[in-house]
């Protein structure tokens, strides 16, 4: 089995971030791999332990990408391809769903696992638009996948009321969440022989193709303003007998907060 | 001039550093309170690859450079000294001498069990009556045909009592130099020879989830090939063995520092006092800043240290000093730790208190302050 997964840098948000005139300031900004996509390296080098498989990271983008490929190999991935091209920078969901495209055209999977979304957009659509360009099927928020055969796999996924139990065709595409498993923390082995693996880098021209073609210059969305979450204030504690901070309460929910 | 990691040091940085939060954190206080040696966390750093770091892949070891083992030992005393001491002793002590003066039967025989942690090696050298002047030991090793035969005594020994334990490397004399001074060498005795006995010693004011123990030595039969190296190297492995080893220990102060200070950042910053936080008062701030002054010189001098020998060049008058003064720095900086965590900073329930116990050892084991003085003051010309 041949397993494609997608990984995305993102800002590390346990550090401070400053945002300026609408952007996030980029100098002094830290990366991490998106929580969720490391979720998804792990499924497949699980997979790949238990079922034997073939597996292949692609990280889109624009940038130094080597610290997050070589974690994902020091976790175990085989393969990594990074396109880079800054063309990207300002790419949507949609326009990160026709590169893959290309990427896996490039290549024959069997399957795709990508994180369920990024926790910088939130948006949580790339993998089932790339599902929908592919037309081949797509279970998102996935909590456990196992191997059918060569052709099928059964996955669980984590609905509203239960869990529901899928049986997919492969070729398919995956999304995961992050109860789907706990990611390892990569062996000081894995993380010295990853520094002698190669990354395989291309851009969008190597895929054959542009970043018209991929809908660059027709964005579906833009981010046009940058806001950042009020941090939360300080809660407030009160002493005394039960009926007075009762009146205190209803008092603060009533006129502060006015929720009552 | 380049100040910068690399890519790979900073991921085992980073890796090591989650791996201490994830793991050790949860339990080094339960583990210090019962002064218990955890095999199962040590077996855990073993599978994450903490054993073996400097130690080339043909021997299962992690392949790694001198400063990256140095780092991953900061990054496990940044959270528990006790930790920190089974991996800096392992290392150094326990697999740094069959690595580098073992024969290759020896390396073959020994290093996979010891580099993927499934055991423990320890090193011993100190005796009862013989601690900074190691060359005033006692035990002796005899040659009696195919075999050597030990006795005499250690004490302190790293990682020698676990159930884990599958030998020590033991210095012993075999022989009088032409100076008319002793001749030292070094065997391999493993766990369970008849006549060798390792005792665990208990309620240690810090260091108490590390294995520390006395060694028995009475009529020991080991067979020739178990000699470290050549006859009369001892003194020069025993040496060598403690110039890198003082490294780890400057790591162990370092990381040590970082952690006290930390955690004293962080209470200053929350704690309030007449209205404000305690930080904004300037006698705490003052505190504050020169730890950070002091750790970022302690980290500068252990680093280049550490690039010294991964250069190959003279490191042994840097190793000295980074050692002694990591050392003193985190002496210092957990002292300030637990002072402005003020009565907090004496309980149990704040990590502080464990940081400034397990300092002191630092300023003790594997030569004290002023045997590092001592050094240091030979290599300046004095
Ligand atoms: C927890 C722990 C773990 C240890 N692990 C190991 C181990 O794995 N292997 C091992 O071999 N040893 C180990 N040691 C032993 C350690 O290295 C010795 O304790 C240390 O070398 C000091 O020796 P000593 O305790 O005999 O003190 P002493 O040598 O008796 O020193 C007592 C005091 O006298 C001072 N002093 C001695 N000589 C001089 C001098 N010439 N000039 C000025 N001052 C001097 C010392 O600095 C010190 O302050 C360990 C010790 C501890 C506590």
């Amino acid at each position: 089995m041949k397993i494609l997964t997608t990984v995305k840098k993102v800002v590390d948000v346990e550090l401070n971030i400053h945002v300026e005139s609408g952007a996030i300031v980029e100098d002094g900004l830290q990366y991490v791999i998106n929580a969720w996509d490391e979720n998804a390296v792990e499924a497949a080098v699980v997979l790949k332990e238990n079922n034997g498989a073939e597996t292949t990271l692609v990280s889109l983008g624009g940038g130094d990408m080597t610290d997050i490929i070589r974690k994902c190999y020091a976790m175990g991935i085989d393969n990594g391809i990074h396109v880079d091209d800054p063309a990207l920078e300002k790419a949507d969901s949609s326009v990160y769903a026709k590169v893959l495209q290309k990427v896996y055209e490039t290549g024959e999977y069997d399957l795709i696992i990508t994180g369920k979304q990024a926790q910088d957009t939130d948006s949580g659509q790339t993998g089932i638009m790339l599902a929908e360009y592919l037309s081949i099927p797509c279970v998102s928020n996935v909590i456990e996948i196992q191997v059918v055969d060569d052709g099928n796999i059964k996955v669980s996924r984590l609905g509203d009321a239960g869990t529901e139990i899928v049986e997919v065709a492969l070729p398919a595409v995956v999304t995961v969440s992050d109860s789907i498993n706990e990611p390892r923390l990569p062996a000081m082995r894995g993380i010295m022989m990853a520094k002698k693996k190669k990354i395989e880098t291309t851009d969008l021209a190597g895929l054959g193709t542009s970043y018209d073609e991929v809908g660059g210059n027709a964005l579906k969305s833009e981010v046009v303003e940058f806001m950042k979450s009020e941090t939360r204030q300080a809660g407030q504690k009160f002493e005394g007998d039960a009926a007075e901070l009762a009146v205190k309460v209803v008092d603060l929910l009533a006129n502060e907060a006015k929720v009552l | 001039m380049d100040f910068d990691l690399t890519k790979e040091q900073e991921m085992i940085r980073k890796e090591v550093r989650k791996f201490a939060l994830k793991e050790i954190d949860p339990i080094a206080g339960e583990l210090d309170e019962k002064e218990a040696f955890s095999e199962e966390l040590t077996q855990k750093m073993g599978e994450i690859g903490l054993f073996g770091m400097f130690v080339s892949e043909e021997y299962d070891g992690q392949g790694m450079d001198y400063i990256s083992y140095i780092i991953a030992v900061e990054e496990i005393a940044r959270i528990d000294g006790s930790q920190a001491a089974t991996i800096a002793a392992g290392n150094s002590l326990g697999i740094g001498p069959i690595y580098y003066f073992g024969t290759e039967e020896q390396k073959q025989k020994y290093l996979p069990g010891l580099c993927s942690g499934e055991g423990l090696w320890g090193f011993g050298l100190t005796e009862p009556t013989a601690g900074s002047d190691a060359g005033g030991s006692k035990t002796t090793a005899v040659q009696d045909g195919d075999e050597w035969v030990i006795n005499g005594s250690k004490i302190f020994i790293t990682n020698a009592a676990s159930d884990m334990t599958m030998g020590v490397t033991v210095q012993a004399i075999t022989g009088t130099r032409d100076n008319g001074k002793p001749e030292y060498s070094c065997f391999l005795v493993e766990s369970g020879t008849p006549g060798f006995k390792a005792v665990p010693m208990h309620n240690k004011l810090m260091w108490r989830a590390s294995n520390t123990a006395e060694l028995y030595f009475d009529d020991v039969r080991v067979p020739k090939e178990n000699i470290l190296g050549n006859k009369g190297d001892g003194f020069h492995q025993m040496l060598k063995t403690l110039d890198g080893g003082r490294l780890s220990i400057g790591a162990m102060g370092l990381g040590g520092a970082q952690g006290a200070y930390d955690l004293a950042l962080k209470y200053a910053r929350e704690r309030e006092q007449f209205g404000q936080p305690i930080s904004k008062f300037q006698a705490v701030a003052f505190k504050l800043a020169d730890s950070a002054m002091e750790i970022e010189c302690a980290r500068n001098v252990l680093y280049k240290a550490c690039w010294l020998k991964d250069q190959k060049r003279p490191f042994e008058k840097e190793a000295a000093m980074g050692k002694l003064y990591a050392s003193e720095v985190m002496s210092r900086v957990a002292d300030h730790a637990v002072q402005i965590h003020g009565g907090y900073g004496l309980m149990k329930e704040y990590k502080v208190e464990r940081f400034y116990r397990d300092q002191k050892l630092l300023e003790i084991g594997e030569g004290t302050s002023e045997v590092q003085r001592i050094v240091i003051s030979r290599y300046i010309g004095c």
